[in-house]
């Protein structure tokens, strides 16, 4: 008796989203298949990677990613840097500054670098906030509004504020907006219900769905990642298909793995290949579970997830 | 699918003869499923019966064993439907083509990672041992070191000489990873005669399947299958459509644990074998071969693989201990929280960053967060005191500032009793405060005013010793004056089939309701009374919290407080604290129904069914010990266990009334028809049943949750639920119960039924 697999596509599908314009343009989404899950059909758009530039950039201090960026000043600086960077399909630009509990850098200077970047630069463009919804809320919609006409998408319109993220993003600017949740299938589900009855287009929803770094609680991303995936497929449940962006970066390096200096931990060797692995680890555990993008930070870390999705798709 | 007990008993006879030494053909069913007995006991089944038990029987998928590591045994695809059983293990390769340096060198640095994890050890268990040549002595050389660092092997040899030569000097704790298409034959005597497990591979998943076909008609089912292809996507396809066609089609020839050889698909990229290993923990490799395994590596890999293979319905824990952060040492403050994992790295993490010397103290709790374990008494000022005994706190440590989490601030008197020498301090109520709670050392003037409280209690108190009850009720506890609050509560037949709901309203969680306890207020405590008998609740529950202090008179008072003023309105008495149970039962009036024991468990609260059973009270035995029941069959199995022993006790088993323990819908919506299906369960066995039936809507808007009892409540009582913890003010939720009552037909139907 022969062995015949058993193999076929669910009949539910991930929206195709398109972020940016021109020849840069990517697509996420688009399979209608379990991630990389090719024996079962082909996989319509391979996982994008997207790179973080964060504005305290400057205080990054592993040694090839220091390199790397060797000469960058400015946020444009490390923008048109990251560009050259093998692997890169986007760019994720991370207002940490603005943190009113932190360097409290305006809005203003926010939108002008922003635009600065959008103007110096052709690949698709992904902003983050810097966590505090006020602020967020205020910055989302002056960057939406001061690079309309470039297909950003903005991370992440949340339960408390995806009225005025989402009606100033993606209603007033036509951007793609994001909807962020905590590990919870059920708040996903509604949050995406929410920005949809907000006349928000499902193609311009991208979900992320909570982010960890392996180790610190990632069963919940991962146990998250399969059920939305297995609802949005199996089940074609429409408020679950938006694809899935993971943060990666944010959380992989600022773990005690990542962190921990070598006089420390002199069993645990070079901090920076330890970071290396930590986000290498967490992006391919994401990119497995269900992701369609990931953002990352180290040159090295790229390299090797554009070879995994690369050898996979 | 494994069989389960409640298949193998719709097979039995069913006739409860004893004759097996089990009460009942369930518990028999059940002890079968388990293993725990042979089917042959039972003179009753038949022959067919047994013949297919025995084929279906068998797991989807085999669980080898290679010394002490177990592999393989799932019984899902994805962690979420249940649990993943068996972590995925890690093997480095060495070969033939490999110096002698460089081999020892590999296996000298395989050896350097190990190190601890969240109670879990952490190293490389296999040495994977290649050979590629044809002389014997050349491999078990090489097989004789590798086996001398003391891990178990896995021996990739396809030449049989080979491999003969390896086992001489291998030991047992090894996998021949060596049988083809073309070699099976011989690959299987000499695996079958050493006792190893067979590793299969081939150039196809059909001739890996035909391989196995043939082994398996040769009677060894010992086998590991190398699923290693040409490319990594080969190597992903093949890994998942085994692990499917095993567990989701039951074909079992597929039904066994996995070898991935990611050094082979990645070689001389550490990185990318990272990434690969990553995605073959989540996506069914069993034994994953490295070449090299780093910290660096090791780090990300056994973290993920700690987090994939936790049983999602039991929380991570962490060792009970002090954790000196920061270089802290004996003249460093103390911190205090619980041994559930997230809150420990979240707090550790915190605590880190604020960069200031401070002994965190992990205490045991269940594994459950702050909030949670209070309310269930497992984070008390008893069980902080017994972990500063076992971990010889005070003896380790001379600083006496003790900084408890600002959401248990209520027990900082208690814990200031309980352990008398250290100053208690209210800490922030969010992790993210403690940095800069730490820097400013905001602690300090608290825990002086702390210090000097103490120093003046201490002169002015005396030792007390313990009264007796009627010392208790003599002295402690206020007189009842009976109000009029327009209610009268109508008596309860305990014969009745009719629904009980036990009002749940009298928690201590409420504020108003704790201030009243404290305060032996009756006003607020009446008040709530009072609307819940007029809305029809049989019971009322009386939670009066952990009470560790006054229990016992708190909890006399509120029963002659309640019982007095309302007709000898029946209770349930809801405390960890088995004292006070004790006290509110002696001062109980049993008129209206026999008090209830809430609660007892199959766990560390087993001893609440003795307690019931000497006092003749009625007992809800939640059919959980650590953590939720991970199904039916584990319910069961609880249950099975209570009733026994309250049995045991002269109890009679309609006075234990077994909780399955209602889930919220809001993360555990897939296993809402398991819970219905237990308590049919219960029902066929003629036992009672009752619990928390609101919790299934926690978390949904107030607007809707109403709703969802209603209808949960009707689908309940049609698998025969006899009774519910429920808040009967809820209108929508009581017309339903009573509606169906009337449809079961305990009450005789009247347009006004509602009414009444």
């Amino acid at each position: 008796m022969a062995f015949t697999p058993k193999t076929a596509p669910f009949s539910g599908k991930i929206n195709a989203v398109t972020l940016g314009t021109g020849d840069k343009a990517i697509v996420i989404g688009g399979q209608n298949v379990m991630p990389f899950y090719t024996f079962d059909a082909p996989i319509e758009n391979a996982p994008k990677i997207g790179i973080e530039i964060s504005d305290l950039a400057a205080n990054w201090d592993a040694p090839a990613l220091k390199e790397f960026y060797a000469g960058c000043t400015t946020m444009v600086d490390y923008a048109k840097r990251a560009e050259t960077m093998p692997g890169a399909d986007f760019l994720c630009l991370h207002f940490e500054s603005a943190d009113p509990n932190g360097a409290n850098r305006s809005v203003a200077d926010c939108v002008a670098d922003a635009k600065a970047v959008a103007d110096a630069v052709t690949m698709p463009i992904v902003i983050m906030g810097c966590k505090n919804i006020e602020k967020d809320g205020e910055l989302f919609s002056k960057i939406a509004e001061a690079l309309q006409g470039k297909n950003i998408l903005v991370l992440s319109a949340r339960n408390e504020d995806y009225k005025t993220v989402g009606a100033s993003v993606a209603l007033a600017y036509g951007q793609k907006v994001g909807a962020e949740t905590a590990d919870d299938i059920n708040l996903a589900k509604q949050l995406n219900i929410m920005l949809k009855g907000l006349s928000i287009n499902p193609e311009n929803i991208v979900m992320n769905i909570g982010t960890a770094a392996v180790g610190y609680g990632f069963e919940y991303v991962a146990s998250t990642l399969d059920r939305v995936r297995l609802a949005a497929l199996a089940q074609s449940d429409a408020d679950l298909q938006m694809p899935i962006m993971s943060p990666v970066s944010p959380d992989a390096w600022s773990v005690k793995e990542s962190t921990a200096t070598e006089e420390d931990e002199p069993a645990w060797g070079s901090r920076e290949e330890r970071a290396i692995d930590m986000e290498v680890s967490t992006a391919a555990a994401n990119l497995t579970g269900g992701a369609d993008a990931v953002i990352m930070r180290h040159p090295a870390a790229i390299a090797t997830i554009k070879k995994f999705i690369t050898e996979l798709v | 699918m494994a069989l389960k007990g409640l298949d193998i008993f719709k097979l039995s006879p069913k006739k409860n003869c004893k004759e097996c030494g089990s009460p009942t053909c369930m518990a028999f069913c059940m002890k079968v499923a388990q293993g725990a007995v042979s089917i042959d006991k039972c003179p009753y089944f038949s022959d067919d019966a047994k013949a297919m038990l025995n084929e279906q029987t068998a797991p989807p998928m085999k669980t080898i064993t290679v010394g002490s590591h177990k592999l393989g045994g799932e019984t899902v695809l994805y962690r979420h439907e249940k649990t993943l059983v068996n972590k995925n293990l890690y093997a480095v390769a060495v070969g033939t083509s490999l110096s002698a340096e460089e081999a020892d060198k590999k296996l000298a640095d395989l050896q350097k990672v190990d190190y601890e994890r969240i109670g879990e050890r952490m190293y490389v268990e296999f040495v994977f041992v290649a050979n590629t040549q044809s002389d014997p002595a050349v491999y078990a050389a090489l097989v004789e070191k590798a086996a001398a660092t003391g891990r178990d092997l896995v021996l990739e040899c396809w030449d049989v000489e080979c491999a003969k030569a390896a086992l001489a000097v291998a030991g047992k704790n090894v996998i021949l990873d060596g049988a083809t298409p073309d070699n099976w034959e011989a690959m299987n005597e000499l695996a079958t005669a050493n006792g190893v497990a067979l590793g299969v591979s081939a150039g196809t998943l059909s001739d890996l399947y035909d391989t196995v076909k043939k082994l398996e008609g040769k009677g060894n089912k010992n086998l590991v299958l190398d699923v290693t292809g040409k490319t990594a996507k080969e190597t992903l396809a093949n890994a998942v459509l085994v692990r499917r066609t095993a567990i989701k089609d039951g074909d079992r020839s597929f039904g066994y644990p996995s070898i991935v050889n990611i050094a082979r698909l990645a070689k001389g990229d550490d990185h990318l074998q990272t990434a690969y290993a990553s995605m073959f923990t989540e996506k069914y490799g069993s034994i994953l071969v490295m070449e090299h395994m780093t910290y660096a590596q090791a780090l990300p890999l056994y973290g993920l693989r700690q987090n994939i293979f936790t049983d999602p319905q039991k929380p991570m824990k962490v060792e009970a201990k002090i954790y000196p952060l920061n270089g802290a040492d004996e003249n460093s403050p103390c911190a205090l929280t619980v041994d559930f994992a997230l809150t420990y790295f979240l707090v550790s993490g915190e605590l880190e960053r604020s960069n200031q010397p401070v002994n965190l103290i992990i205490t045991d709790a269940s594994g459950m967060s702050v909030l949670t374990a209070w309310a269930a008494g497992k984070f008390s000022s008893t069980t902080v005191k017994k972990t500063f005994e076992e971990l010889d706190v005070a003896n380790k440590i001379k600083n006496r500032t003790l900084i408890i989490p600002g959401k248990v601030a209520v027990m900082k008197g208690e814990i200031q009793e309980k352990l008398p020498g250290w100053n208690v301090v209210v800490g922030p109520l969010e992790a993210v405060q403690l940095p800069k709670y730490m820097k400013d050392k905001e602690y300090e003037a608290a825990a002086k005013a702390a210090a000097a409280e103490n120093a003046a209690k201490a002169a002015t108190t005396v030792e007390v010793k313990e009264l007796s009850f009627d010392e208790l009720l003599a002295t402690k506890v206020p007189e009842i004056k009976v109000v009029d609050m327009g209610v009268k509560y109508k008596g309860h037949n305990p014969e009745s089939p009719t629904f009980v709901t036990i009002g749940e309203r009298i928690h201590c969680i409420a504020p108003s309701i704790r201030k009243a306890m404290d305060e032996r207020d009756p006003e607020p405590i009446l008040k709530r009374a009072a609307e819940q008998i007029a809305a029809g609740a049989t019971y009322l529950d009386v939670n009066i919290g952990p009470a560790e202090k006054d229990g016992p008179e708190r909890m006399m008072w509120a029963v002659k407080l309640l019982q007095e003023n309302f007709n000898n309105v029946p209770l349930a008495l809801d405390t960890a604290n088995k004292r006070a149970i004790e006290a509110g039962i002696k001062v109980y009036n049993r008129t209206n129904g026999k008090p209830i024991v809430n609660s007892a468990d199959a766990g560390s609260r087993i001893s609440y069914i003795d307690l019931a059973a000497a006092n003749d009270a009625i007992c809800i035995a939640l059919c959980s010990a650590d953590g939720i029941a991970k199904d039916n069959e584990e319910r069961m199995k609880h249950c099975h266990n209570m009733l026994e022993r309250g049995m045991s006790l002269g109890m009679e088993a309609t006075d234990l009334w077994f909780d399955p323990l209602f889930l919220v819908v809001k993360g555990m919506q897939d296993k809402q028809m398991e819970v219905l299906e237990a308590i049919k369960l219960f029902s066929n066995e003629g036992l009672k049943s009752t619990g928390g039936l609101s919790n299934n809507s926690n978390g949904a808007p107030k607007t809707v949750r109403p709703i969802m009892d209603s209808a949960l409540v009707a689908m309940c009582m049609m698998q025969g639920l006899t009774s519910a913890i429920v808040n009967p003010n809820d209108l929508r939720l009581m017309e339903t119960i009573k509606s169906c009552d009337i449809f079961k037909n305990h009450v005789l139907y009247s347009d006004s039924y509602l009414d009444l």
